[in-house]
């Protein structure tokens, strides 16, 4: 079994540690991550399949979808079900977040709702169907989802960081190199918070870029 | 402009995803037509999500998984993930993302786009796709009306929604416009008609069933009204 417990809150920002870490993970002693620090981890699993940040996703979310699914669910025994269910298209589907639409607890709430109500419908109609993403959409656009490949991208997307312009090299190399947060780094650099996500869109952008470049 | 939006209770029990298929499709439907409810339901899904995830004091209170939790995560970490990323989602499929009736095409709202699997069916100018949405309690459809046409007066025992989704029509009441969302009551009648034709959606004979949530559906003495 792995390690997934709990370690020091200090520990988080231990440098390049997480980097290398890949199982064995560091949570800190608190579920409760904030707004920013939950983006941060959706943008990881999306762009890096970072399943370190995905562990801590599912420490922060798994025991509410559960609180949620025993109230919604619980004749039906399926509340775990639902966290499965749940955590499955958030990593499956983490390419559709976008940070700019809503804050990722919103968006964990509506893939598990929508999860919740076709296994309702499966529970009480019979129905093997899945209408729920169609009803609320998960904030994609309809092209993303056909793109879906071009976005799921793993570890080697860093490897052509070196290609990337010095200032939006810096950033990801900070965010993703030395595991600092975007305000950490926003006052290292003494640049607006702003300043620091849009040099790391482009800068992720650009990375994608070159990985399809390379794998066409 | 939009003249008619679902009322309050109904958007609010639609993000809590309590409402039956067929209603949520309606208001679901409305919003991408209309700006104002969209926004709502935006403002609802962040206090809904506020209210469910963040009075939940049993999560705050216990740091660790219990181990039901830890070994579904270890199960996860250690083969799950990998296989959905080693079998990537078959491509996605968008549906059926425009109808045509007597020569007449329409775009469809997203949320019927994997809904129809049936042929349209009519007499004369009237034309209906019935939706299997497995509910027995009432019946949804889209409806076509072709230019000129008029639906004969009709009784309903319960209630019944229309939908305007795409032309226009007018009944005793109004004109409507796409996106307008009408639903009456047993004791009002209607014959809409339409000069352009129009597609509308429709859920009728319903009693009690689609403006309540599922808890009162399952209250027994809500049955007996049927
Ligand atoms: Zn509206």
């Amino acid at each position: 079994m792995e390690n997934f417990q709990s370690q020091t809150a200090e520990n988080r920002y231990d440098k390049a540690s997480l980097a290398k870490n890949n199982g064995a993970t560091q949570l800190s002693n608190t579920n409760e991550l904030d707004a920013e620090q939950l983006a941060e981890l959706m943008l990881k699993v999306a762009n890096l399949r970072c399943k370190v940040s995905f562990a801590k996703l599912f420490k922060h979310f798994g025991p509410k979808i559960s609180a949620f699914g025993n109230q919604r669910l619980h004749q039906q025994g399926l509340a775990m079900d639902l966290v499965q269910e749940t955590m499955t298209r958030v990593w499956t589907k983490a390419h559709l977040y976008s940070e700019d639409k809503a804050a990722v607890s919103t968006w964990v709430f509506t893939v598990m709702r929508n999860q919740c109500f076709d296994m309702l419908r499966k529970v009480q109609h019979n129905k093997e169907d899945s209408f729920g993403d169609d009803i609320w959409p998960l904030f994609e656009s309809d092209d993303a989802e056909s793109n879906e490949d071009d976005f799921k991208l793993s570890g080697t997307l860093l490897r052509h960081v070196d290609e990337l312009p010095p200032l939006q090299r810096q950033i990801v190399q900070g965010i993703y190199m030395q595991e600092m947060t975007q305000q950490e780094l926003a006052d290292k650099l003494g640049i607006p918070i702003g300043t620091v996500k849009s040099r790391l869109r482009l800068g992720l952008e650009k990375l994608k870029g070159f990985m399809e470049k390379h794998y066409d | 402009m939009i003249k008619y939006h679902p009322q309050h209770e109904l958007l609010s029990l639609h993000i809590k995803g309590e409402l039956p298929l067929s209603m949520s499709l309606a208001i679901s439907a409305h919003a991408e037509l209309c700006d104002i409810c969209q926004q709502k339901l935006n403002r609802l899904t962040e206090c809904e999500t506020a209210a469910t995830f963040d009075n939940n004091t049993e999560s705050n209170i216990s740091v660790d998984l219990d181990s039901e939790m830890s070994s579904l995560l270890a199960h996860m970490m250690q083969d799950t993930l990998d296989e959905l990323d080693a079998n990537p989602a078959q491509p996605y499929n968008e549906g059926v993302t425009e109808v045509t009736v007597k020569d007449q095409s329409y775009p469809l709202p997203r949320a019927f786009r994997h809904q129809i699997n049936a042929q349209w069916q009519g007499i004369g100018k009237v034309s209906r796709l019935r939706l299997n949405t497995g509910e027995e309690q009432s019946r949804a459809s889209l409806l076509h009306i072709a230019p000129q046409g008029e639906i004969p007066e009709h009784t309903h025992k319960g209630s019944e929604l229309t939908l305007l989704l795409a032309g226009e029509f007018s009944d005793e009441y109004n004109t409507y416009r796409p996106g307008d969302f009408m639903l009456l009551d047993e004791n009002h009648q209607h014959s809409p008609k339409t000069m352009t034709g129009c597609l509308c959606y429709t859920i009728v004979d319903a009693p009690l069933y689609f403006t309540k949530g599922f808890s009162k559906l399952l209250n027994p003495i809500g049955e007996l009204l049927y």
